[in-house]
C-alpha cells in the first residue's frame, strides 16, 4: 500500500493531466456534437428532400462506422487533403461527428413525436417557423432528449479512451505510461477505471437534475 | 364594412378538389357560422383563411389587403414566412383539439404570442393575459399546465390565447367537438359573450342550436361550394336547398 501511494505521488501530475484532458475532450465533443445533432435533427424532421437526403446519408454512414475507424480516419486521412490536425484536434473532430450523428437521430425522433398540430397552433398566433422551433417544439422535445443525451455523454467519455491509439495524452494513455514505468498493472488500471466511473456518475447526476427541470409536472 | 372577402377560392389536395370556388363576405362585427357534412370543405376553408393551408386559386382579402399570395396568374407566388406570420397574427384561430402548448402554463400559453409576436414587455403581457384568463373564467387556473385542466378549461384557455392577440377576425373550428357533453356549455357561453361584444367570428360548428342562436348568418357548405346562406333564423326555419333540408332533418334540431 505504501509502495502504491509512493508511486501515485510520483504519477500525480501525469494522472491529473490525463484526467483533465479526458474531461475537456468529452465536454467539448458533447457540446459540438449536440449542436451538429440539433441542426441534423431539425433538417431530418422538417427539411425538404434536397436537405434531408444528404443529412440522412451522412448520419447513416457515420452511425455505421466504428468510432475507432472514425478516429483513425480523421487523424490519418485528412492529411491527404492537406489538413494537418493534432492528435487532440482530430480526436475532437471524430468524437464530435460521432456524437452529432447519434444526437441527430435522437433529436429527429423527439421532434417527430410532437404532433404537427403544435406547429399549426404556433402559426395561428403569428410565430414564424424558427420561433416555433425555439419556443414550442424544442422545449417539448427536450423532455425526451435529456435522458438519452446523458447516455450519449457517458458513451463519449468511454469512447474518448480510443484516442489513446493516436497518441492523445488522455487518462488511459497516461495510465498506460505510468504502468509501463512501475508495472503496477492492477492498481493503476483499477484507479483509472474508478476515475472513469466517477466522471460518468457525475454526468448521470447532472442529467437527473436537468431532466427534472424539463419534466412536465 | 366588409372585413373579410373571399372570392373564387379553390383548393385541391392532389387530384381531389376540396373547395370549388367559394365566395364569401363577412362584415365587421358579424358572426357567421358554417355548417355542412364532413368533407364539405368547412375546415379547409377556415384553414385557408388563417393561411395554414395554401390554396390554388381565388383570393382572400382581409381588411382590404390580399393575404397569402402576391401577384396574379403565372406571377402568383406565396408570401415569405415572415410576411405570412404577420398576416396570420391578424386572425385568431381556435382548434377542435385545443392544441395548447403542453410545456407552458395557462398563463404562459396566452403570453407567448404577446411577448414574441406583439413584442410586449413581460409585465404588460402578463397583465393582459391575466385579464383574458379572467374573462374566460380561469383566473384561478393561470399557473396550471394544460394536462391539469379539463377539456372545457383547456378550450377556454385556447380562446383566451387567440383573443389576447386582438385579432381582427376569430376563426373557430368545431371547438366543442372534442368535449364531453357537459363541458360544451361553458365554452359556448364564452363565445356568446364574445359575440355580444362585437367580435367578428367565423364559426365552423356541428352545434345547430348554437349556430341558430348566436350567428347572425349561417352558411351551408356542400361539396366544396356554398349551397345556401342567409340569416340564421330564416335559414334554419325555412331551408330551400334539398341537401340542407336533409342535413337539418338528420341534425335533429
Amino acid at each position: 500500500m505504501e509502495h502504491f501511494l509512493h508511486e501515485l505521488w510520483i504519477a500525480r501530475w501525469a494522472l491529473a493531466q490525463g484526467l483533465v484532458l479526458t474531461v475537456e475532450i468529452s465536454v467539448a465533443s458533447i457540446l459540438c456534437g449536440s449542436i451538429i445533432g440539433l441542426f441534423a435533427g431539425i433538417g431530418l424532421t422538417y427539411g425538404k428532400w434536397p436537405l434531408r437526403l444528404p443529412i440522412r446519408a451522412a448520419v447513416d454512414c457515420i452511425r455505421g462506422i466504428p468510432v475507432l475507424v472514425l478516429i483513425l480516419a480523421s487523424f490519418y486521412l485528412l492529411t491527404f487533403a492537406g489538413i494537418n490536425l493534432t492528435a487532440v484536434e482530430s480526436g475532437l473532430l471524430a468524437l464530435s461527428i460521432f456524437c452529432g450523428a447519434h444526437m441527430g437521430e435522437i433529436i429527429r425522433g423527439a421532434l417527430q413525436s410532437i404532433p404537427v398540430t403544435q406547429i399549426d397552433a404556433g402559426r395561428a398566433i403569428g410565430l414564424t417557423f424558427p420561433r416555433i422551433l425555439i419556443y414550442v417544439l424544442i422545449p417539448q422535445a427536450m423532455r425526451q432528449i435529456m435522458p438519452v443525451w446523458v447516455n450519449t455523454g457517458a458513451e463519449l467519455v468511454k469512447a474518448s479512451t480510443l484516442l489513446s491509439v493516436i497518441g492523445t495524452g488522455e487518462l488511459l494513455l497516461r495510465t498506460q505510461e505510468i504502468v509501463g514505468r512501475n508495472f503496477m498493472t492492477l492498481e493503476f488500471y483499477g484507479l483509472c477505471g474508478l476515475l472513469y466511473f466517477l466522471i460518468n456518475s457525475v454526468i448521470e447526476r447532472l442529467g437527473k437534475f436537468a431532466s427534472r427541470r424539463f419534466a412536465l409536472q | 364594412m366588409t372585413l373579410l372577402a373571399i372570392r373564387g377560392l379553390t383548393k385541391n389536395f392532389g387530384q381531389v378538389e376540396i373547395l370549388k370556388g367559394v365566395d364569401l363576405e363577412v362584415n365587421k362585427g358579424e358572426v357567421v357560422s358554417i355548417i355542412g357534412a364532413s368533407g364539405s370543405g368547412k375546415t379547409t376553408l377556415l384553414r385557408c383563411v388563417n393561411l395554414l393551408e395554401d390554396f390554388n386559386g381565388g383570393e382572400i382579402i382581409l381588411d382590404r389587403v390580399a393575404i397569402g399570395y402576391t401577384g396574379e396568374g403565372g406571377a402568383r407566388r406565396r408570401f415569405g414566412e415572415r410576411e405570412l406570420a404577420r398576416q396570420r397574427a391578424m386572425t385568431g384561430m381556435v382548434f377542435q383539439s385545443f392544441n395548447l402548448f403542453p410545456h407552458l402554463t395557462a398563463l404562459g400559453n396566452v403570453m407567448l404570442g404577446l411577448t414574441k409576436v406583439r413584442h410586449m414587455a413581460k409585465r404588460e403581457a402578463q397583465q393582459l393575459a391575466m385579464n383574458w384568463l379572467a374573462r374566460v373564467g380561469l383566473a384561478d387556473r393561470a399557473t396550471h399546465l394544460p394536462a391539469q385542466l379539463s377539456g372545457g378549461q383547456q378550450q377556454r384557455v385556447a380562446i383566451a390565447r387567440a383573443l389576447a392577440m386582438d385579432p381582427k377576425l376569430v376563426l373557430l373550428d368545431e371547438i366543442t367537438s372534442a368535449l364531453d357533453p357537459e363541458l360544451v356549455g361553458e365554452v359556448l357561453n364564452t363565445i356568446k359573450l364574445l359575440a355580444k361584444e362585437g367580435t367578428t367570428m367565423l364559426i365552423v360548428t356541428h352545434e345547430m342550436r348554437f349556430a341558430r342562436d348566436v350567428a347572425h348568418r349561417t352558411i351551408f357548405m356542400d361539396g366544396g361550394l356554398i349551397a345556401e346562406q342567409g340569416p340564421s333564423a330564416s335559414l334554419f326555419r325555412n331551408p330551400k336547398n334539398a341537401r340542407l333540408k336533409e342535413f337539418l332533418k338528420r341534425a335533429n334540431l
